[in-house]
C-alpha cells in the first residue's frame, strides 16, 4: 500500500467545476494502487476490459475476489452473472446546479466506481487532520464481483442542464399502469446507482461513497438494498427463489442468448441518441409483497398462482424446471393445465408476440409495514430493455389480469436510460455534454 | 386465490414437500436409493402411502449425478436430489399418494425403476360428506341471496343519484357494498367483472377506465359531485346482475369455501386497514365487518364437520374470531358516520390500525387451516 495523500487523488475538488477537460479524479487515474482485498489477492487494474473489451466479458480472480472489467462495450451490471446483493439509489440534482457541475461529478463517479470495481478504496487517506477519503467499511472486504451501473431519469433532461436534444425519445415516465400504489417518495429520480456485490457491505460501501462525493450537488431521492438476487442472468448459475419461495427467473434472457440480447435488451443504431448506442434502459419497481396473505394459500393454489411447481420449479405442463411449459396443455376437464390467468403464463414471451426483457431483481426488506404491522418487503424488479414500452405492455397484461396481483401491489418506480459501455479515459456522461 | 369455484383445476398434487406438510405424529417410510453406473433401484420398491424419506446416495456413478421421483408417466418431477457426486449422499421427503411411480437417474445403463405406494387414496371425497356437501348448498344460497340484495340495494342508491340526493346516494353505498364484500372470493372469480364492479383507482391502467362503485365513490365524496353518477350506476347494476346469473350456475366445494373465507380476511387485512378501499368516502369499517361476516358465513357451515376433524382449531377460530369482535366493537356508533353504525375511519389512528391489523392477522392465520380439514 502505497500512502498517498488527498491531494494526489481528489485535489481541487469543488474548485473543478469550470469545464475541465478531466474531472478531478480523472486525472489522478491510476496514480495510486491501494487494495481493498484483504491478503494481497487482488485482481488489479490490468484485467481484461480495455478498449473493445465487453463488459459482459471475463471476469479475473476466482470466488469472493472476484471482479468485472469496468470497461467494454456495455456498461457492468446488466449481463454479468447477477451478484447476491443490491444497493440501489435514485438521486435527484440540487436546485442551482449547473451543467458543468453535474459534469464533473459524473467524471468524479466513473473514476471512484472504476477503482471500487477493482477493489481499490476511492482514495487513500493518511493525513490525521482530515477525513478520510474513502468512507472505509469496505477495507478488507473481497470486492465479490462489484459492479456499478449509471443511469440517467427523464428529468435530468429537462431545461435545467441544455441537455433537451440529447434526450432519447423513449426516455419518457413510465405512465399510469394497473396494480400499482406508488408512495412519492419512491418514484423516479434524475440519476440512480446500481451497485451489485457478492458482498453487501460492498455494494453499500459503492453506493454511499458515490453520494458523498455528490453531496452539494445531488441529494438522495430513495435508496433500497436487495439482500437475496431474484434472477440469474447466465447458464451457468442455479436459478434463485423470490420471497414467494418459487424459482424466479428460470426464462430470463441469459448472457449467452446474444441474438436476445441484441433485439430486446441493448439499444441499437435504431437510437435517436448516439450515446445510448450500446446502453439499455434500466426500469426499477418496487413491489410490495403481501407475504402473510401469500403464506395462507394452499399450495396447490400457490402453484396454480405462479404456473410451475414450489419444490422443483417444473411447468405445470409437465417436465423439469428447464422444460419449456406447454400453454396449449389441458386437463381432463378441458381447462389449461397452466391457468389462463398463471403469472408465467402472461408473462411469456409465447402469450407476448415475442417479447421479452432482461430482469435482474433482488428480494427486499425494510422492516414492518407501519400500519399494517407485517413484513414490508418483497422485490426489488429491475429489468433492461430496448425501449421502456416493453415493460409497459407487459405490465399493462400482468397488472390486469395476473393471478398474482391478489398477492402484490407496485409501490414505487423508476425509469433510467443506462448509457452505453466505456472505453479507457472515457467517463460517464460522454455524448451527453459535449 | 381466485381461480377455484367454476371448474377446479386438476392439478396432479400428488406430492407435498414433506417441510410444507408434514402431517404432526405422521409415521415415515425411509426408502434407500443407491445410484451407481448401473441404476437406481429404491428399496424398498413398495411402500403404504403416507409419508416417505429418500434417502439418495451416489456410490461409484461418475456419469450419473442425479435421482429422480417422478409420476408413473414421467411427466412430473414430484423430488429430487440433484448434483451428487461420488461418494455424496442427500435426499428428500415426500407425502405420496397411493399410485405408480418412477426412479430416474439420467445417466446411468437402466434409468427407470418402478416405485409403487399402496393404500386407499385420500382423494378429495366430500361430495359423498352429508356434513359438507350441505355447507356447500347452504353456501350457494348465501351467495346467492347477498348477490340479489346487492342489486337491489344498489338500484336503491342509483334512484338516490337520480333524484340528485347526494347525501342519501352516499348512506346507501356503503350499505350496498356490505353485500359485495361478503362475498367477494366468489365475485373475483369471474375477473374483469369484479373489476368493473369494485376496482380501485390505482387498479385500473387509466383513470378514465375507473368505473363501478369506487368511481361513484370518487364523484360523491372527492369530486363532490353527482354529475355523471348516474351512467356508471346503471353500469354497476348491469354488472351485478351479469354477477347474479353467473352465480346462480356456479357450483363451489369446501376447499373453495375455506379459502374465499381466508381471502376476506386478507383483503381486509391488506387493503381495508390501510383505508386504501375506501380512501374517498371513509367508510372502511363497515365493509371490514361485511368481510368477517362472509368469512364466518363460511366457518359456521363448515363448523360441524371441522368439529370432528380439528376441534382444536374449531375452539382458535371462534376465540380469534371473538377478538376480532372485541377490537370493532370499539368503532360502532349510533348512528355512526353517515348512517354506517360505525366511526368514520379516518378517525382510526395509525396506532390503533396496526393494533386492529395484528388481530386480523392472526384470525386469518387461523382461517388457512380449514382448507386442508375439509377435503
Amino acid at each position: 500500500v502505497i500512502p498517498v495523500s488527498r491531494r494526489q487523488l481528489l485535489g481541487g475538488l469543488g474548485l473543478a467545476g469550470a469545464g475541465v477537460a478531466l474531472g478531478p479524479m480523472a486525472a489522478a487515474l491510476g496514480s495510486v494502487a491501494a487494495p481493498v482485498v484483504a491478503g494481497g489477492a487482488t485482481s488489479d487494474g490490468a484485467t481484461s476490459g480495455g478498449p473493445g473489451g465487453g463488459a459482459s466479458g471475463g471476469s479475473s480472480g476466482s470466488g469472493a475476489n472476484r471482479t468485472y472489467p469496468f470497461y467494454g462495450d456495455h456498461q457492468a451490471g446488466i449481463v454479468t452473472p447477477a451478484q447476491d446483493r443490491l444497493a440501489f439509489a435514485s438521486l435527484s440534482v440540487l436546485d442551482g446546479i449547473t451543467r458543468n457541475e453535474v459534469r464533473t461529478l459524473l467524471r468524479d463517479w466513473t473514476v471512484a466506481a472504476e477503482r471500487m470495481t477493482r477493489g481499490q478504496m476511492v482514495g487513500e487517506t493518511t493525513d490525521l487532520d482530515t477525513p478520510p477519503l474513502d468512507t472505509g467499511e469496505a477495507m478488507g472486504s473481497a470486492v465479490g464481483g462489484l459492479t456499478v451501473t449509471i443511469g440517467y431519469g427523464p428529468s435530468l433532461f429537462d431545461d435545467r442542464f441544455g441537455l433537451a436534444a440529447k434526450k432519447p425519445a423513449p426516455l419518457v415516465d413510465l405512465p399510469p399502469l394497473p396494480n400499482e400504489n406508488l408512495d412519492p417518495a419512491f418514484v423516479g429520480g434524475d440519476l440512480c446507482i446500481q451497485a451489485c456485490s457478492d458482498d453487501p457491505l460492498v455494494a453499500f460501501h459503492a453506493v454511499r461513497n458515490l453520494a458523498r462525493l455528490g453531496l452539494g450537488v445531488v441529494d438522495y431521492n430513495w435508496m433500497e438494498l436487495g439482500f437475496g438476487k431474484t434472477s440469474s442472468t447466465t447458464d451457468s448459475q442455479a436459478t434463485p427463489r423470490n420471497l414467494l419461495g418459487f424459482k424466479d427467473g428460470t426464462r430470463n434472457i441469459k448472457a449467452e442468448q446474444t441474438d436476445l440480447l441484441d433485439r430486446y435488451v441493448w439499444v441499437g443504431n435504431e437510437t435517436d441518441q448516439d450515446w445510448m448506442k450500446g446502453g439499455s434502459y434500466l426500469v426499477a419497481r418496487r413491489i410490495q409483497m403481501f407475504l402473510e396473505n401469500w403464506d395462507r394459500d394452499y399450495l396447490e393454489d400457490q402453484q396454480n398462482v405462479i404456473g410451475r411447481t414450489k419444490t422443483a420449479g417444473a411447468p405445470l405442463s409437465g417436465g423439469r424446471e428447464f422444460t419449456t411449459p406447454n400453454f396449449h396443455k389441458k386437463n381432463d376437464q378441458g381447462q389449461p393445465v397452466i391457468p389462463a390467468n398463471a403469472h408465467i403464463r402472461l408473462a411469456s414471451h409465447e402469450e407476448n408476440d415475442g417479447l421479452r426483457i432482461l430482469r435482474r431483481g433482488y428480494s427486499f426488506t425494510d422492516g414492518i409495514d407501519p400500519v399494517r404491522g407485517t413484513l414490508m418487503g418483497g422485490l426489488f424488479f429491475i429489468a433492461f430493455m430496448k425501449r421502456p414500452d416493453q415493460f409497459v405492455t407487459l405490465q399493462r397484461k400482468l397488472g390486469t389480469d395476473d393471478a398474482l396481483n391478489e398477492y402484490i401491489q407496485h409501490i414505487g418506480s423508476g425509469l433510467f436510460a443506462v448509457q452505453g459501455g466505456l472505453r479507457r479515459g472515457q467517463h460517464w456522461g460522454d455524448g451527453l455534454f459535449v | 386465490v381466485a381461480t377455484v369455484v367454476a371448474g377446479a383445476l386438476a392439478v396432479p398434487a400428488v406430492a407435498v414437500p414433506v417441510a410444507l406438510a408434514t402431517p404432526a405424529g405422521a409415521k415415515t417410510t425411509t426408502v434407500n436409493v443407491t445410484v451407481t453406473p448401473q441404476g437406481c433401484a429404491p428399496k424398498p420398491a413398495k411402500v403404504a402411502t403416507g409419508q416417505v424419506q429418500f434417502n439418495v446416495k451416489n456410490k461409484n456413478a461418475g456419469s450419473v449425478t442425479e435421482a429422480e421421483l417422478r409420476s408413473g408417466d414421467m411427466a412430473h418431477i414430484l423430488g429430487e436430489q440433484e448434483n451428487l457426486t461420488p461418494g455424496l449422499s442427500g435426499g428428500f421427503g415426500l407425502v405420496l399418494q397411493p399410485g405408480k411411480y418412477v426412479v430416474y437417474c439420467p445417466g446411468a445403463s437402466k434409468q427407470q425403476t418402478a416405485f409403487t405406494v399402496t393404500g386407499t387414496s385420500k382423494a378429495k371425497n366430500w361430495k359423498t360428506n352429508a356434513v359438507l356437501s350441505g355447507a356447500v348448498a347452504q353456501y350457494a344460497d348465501y351467495i346467492d341471496q347477498n348477490t340479489a340484495t346487492l342489486v337491489t340495494s344498489t338500484q336503491a342508491m342509483c334512484a338516490a343519484i337520480d333524484a340528485g340526493d347526494q347525501a342519501q346516494a352516499e348512506k346507501l353505498y356503503a350499505q350496498a357494498r356490505m353485500f359485495y364484500e361478503r362475498i367477494e372470493p366468489v365475485a373475483e372469480v369471474w375477473g374483469t367483472l369484479d373489476a368493473n364492479i369494485d376496482a380501485r383507482a390505482n387498479d385500473v391502467a387509466k383513470p378514465s377506465d375507473l368505473k363501478g362503485f369506487h368511481k361513484l365513490e370518487q364523484l360523491m365524496w372527492s369530486t363532490n359531485t353527482l354529475d355523471g353518477a348516474s351512467a356508471y350506476c346503471t353500469e354497476l347494476v348491469q354488472n351485478e346482475q351479469k354477477l347474479a346469473t353467473l352465480v346462480s350456475n356456479a357450483s363451489y366445494d369446501p376447499i373453495t369455501m375455506a379459502t374465499g373465507a381466508t381471502d376476506l380476511i386478507n383483503e381486509a387485512a391488506t387493503s381495508k386497514i390501510t383505508g386504501e378501499e375506501e380512501r374517498y368516502s371513509n367508510t372502511d369499517l363497515p365493509v371490514f365487518q361485511a368481510n368477517v361476516e362472509g368469512a364466518m358465513e363460511v366457518f359456521n357451515l363448515l363448523k360441524p364437520a371441522l368439529q370432528k376433524t380439528n376441534p382444536a382449531l374449531v375452539a382458535q377460530i371462534q376465540q380469534r374470531y371473538q377478538k376480532v369482535e372485541n377490537a370493532i366493537e370499539k368503532y360502532k356508533a349510533t348512528p355512526g358516520y353517515d348512517t354506517t353504525g360505525y366511526v368514520e375511519y379516518s378517525t382510526v389512528l395509525t396506532p390503533q390500525r396496526r393494533q386492529l391489523s395484528t388481530i386480523v392477522q392472526a384470525f386469518a392465520e387461523s382461517l388457512s387451516k380449514m382448507s386442508g380439514q375439509v377435503s
